[in-house]
């Protein structure tokens, strides 16, 4: 037991840091939201830091077509916050589909939906 | 000391690669399987848990009932890509009133697991694979077998995240399943049959993919589940049936999930009355992402996919 105490210890400590999957923690718009002014952009908090260059988020309308600016990017001021930039909406439902990839490269994937109605 | 070998030469071995692409835990798609405790999951992923469970034997010495309560903990190491080797055990202290206390480790357990099918646009995975109850390597003092069982098995996994939007509120729901035929080593042994399933409803998913009603932490980090373990003997005056109904929760955090569960016995022949578990699973993967989450050989899952697929 003292050497599986050890071996278990050993491995704890060349651990260097400590990281986890990206999650969704919150988004404006809310998940499943229904909002009444057009959104100018779609902003997503993880739960993680993230690496840009592998990360994507995009919106597309009902039909699965991309509407939004293709200028996703970090919050200058928390790499937590992934943003993409939207163009004037039409009413309709809208999917945010999401890729994260968190600074230890552990990937995550999601989609979500809101629905403007004006 | 078999568990002390294999895990001194998985961590030499894990020590001496080099960062990469990191994608453990169990997902497929946008779903993420726990790791349950009653019924196996079906990944083949690096996992490390511990665990204690009590509950009274089934069986009476005179009307009285002993009380057992083991000490466990299980180690899963994937080796090559999707294919894992695994190793458990548990210290068990047993009690009966007006008798002195035995303990001692009851049969260590070596499994295999291979993820023989995944789709991770409709959430399913498919595993094969088996446990090799080592007979006599536990303490005789416990009454532990003295032959060995071979357990081939098949696991599956299925999450609802590809129903259509008018089940909206069903998409979180996840369910795992490990069907299995006991075969002993010993000719008086009864074969049986061993089917378990997992029932689990996970409110961060709701959270994250269907709506967003503000459910606080650690409420949305929790996972209610319910877990059914049956054991059918089919031959050899195996008796009837046993099994455990096993309702629960699981707490997830980013770096450990904590679970815990009623143990209800199905019959009289499964246990007298109700026991309780409580597992600690630390993600070694994200704890130790140089050590962890990813195969020891035959190279890696890329972490950059192409549009529209899914990372795993």
């Amino acid at each position: 037991m003292r050497t599986l105490i050890l071996v278990i210890l050993c491995c704890f400590g060349v651990a260097t840091s400590t990281f986890a999957h990206a999650f969704v923690d919150h988004a404006v718009p809310a998940v499943g939201s229904t909002v009444h002014a057009a959104p100018v952009e779609v902003k997503i908090w993880f739960t993680e830091k993230l690496v840009l260059p592998f990360c994507e988020l995009r919106v597309l309308d009902a039909s699965g077509a991309e509407v939004d600016k293709r200028d996703k990017h970090l919050d200058q001021g928390n790499g937590e916050l992934m943003i993409v930039s939207l163009p004037t909406l039409k009413p309709g439902k809208y999917i945010v589909s999401w890729r994260a990839t968190s600074e230890d490269t552990h990937v995550t994937t999601g989609t979500f939906t809101f629905v403007f109605s004006p | 000391m078999k568990y002390l070998t294999i895990c001194t030469l998985v961590a030499a071995a894990a020590g001496a690669i080099l960062p990469r692409a990191a994608i453990a835990h169990g997902f497929e798609g946008d779903t993420f399987f726990p790791p349950t405790i009653t019924a196996d999951d079906p990944f083949s992923k690096d996992e490390f848990a511990v665990a204690i469970t009590s509950f009274h034997q089934p069986a009476e010495t005179g009307g009285i009932l002993t009380r057992e309560t083991d000490l466990g903990f299980g180690f899963n190491k994937e080796i090559f890509p999707k294919f894992a080797l695994g190793i458990s055990g548990a210290w068990s202290y047993q009690k009966t009133p007006g008798t002195d206390s035995v303990n001692a480790f009851q049969d260590f357990v070596v499994s295999t697991k291979y993820q023989l099918w995944e789709n991770p646009e409709h959430r399913f995975i498919l595993s094969i694979g088996g446990y090799w109850n080592v007979g006599g390597s536990g303490g005789r003092s416990i009454g532990v077998d003295s032959f060995s069982t071979f357990t081939p098995s098949i696991f599956l996994g299925k999450g609802m995240g590809d129903l259509p939007d008018s089940f909206n509120y069903l998409k979180p729901i996840v369910l795992t399943s490990v069907i299995g035929e006991v075969l002993p080593t010993k000719a008086a042994a009864p074969n049986s049959l061993s089917y378990a399933f997992a029932f689990e409803y996970n409110v961060g998913y709701l959270e994250q993919h269907v709506r967003d009603f503000g459910i606080p932490h650690p409420f949305r980090d929790m996972i209610p589940l319910v877990e059914v373990a049956l054991d059918s003997p089919q031959n050899r005056g195996g008796g009837a049936s046993t099994g455990m109904i096993n309702p629960g929760i699981l707490y997830e955090n980013p770096l450990f999930q904590i679970g815990a569960e009623a143990v209800i016995p199905i019959n009289h022949q499964s246990g007298p009355d109700v026991g309780f578990l409580v597992n600690v699973n630390i993600f070694i993967d994200d704890l130790m992402p140089k050590l962890f989450g990813h195969p020891l050989f035959g190279g890696h899952e890329p972490a950059i996919v192409s549009p529209g697929k899914s990372p795993k």
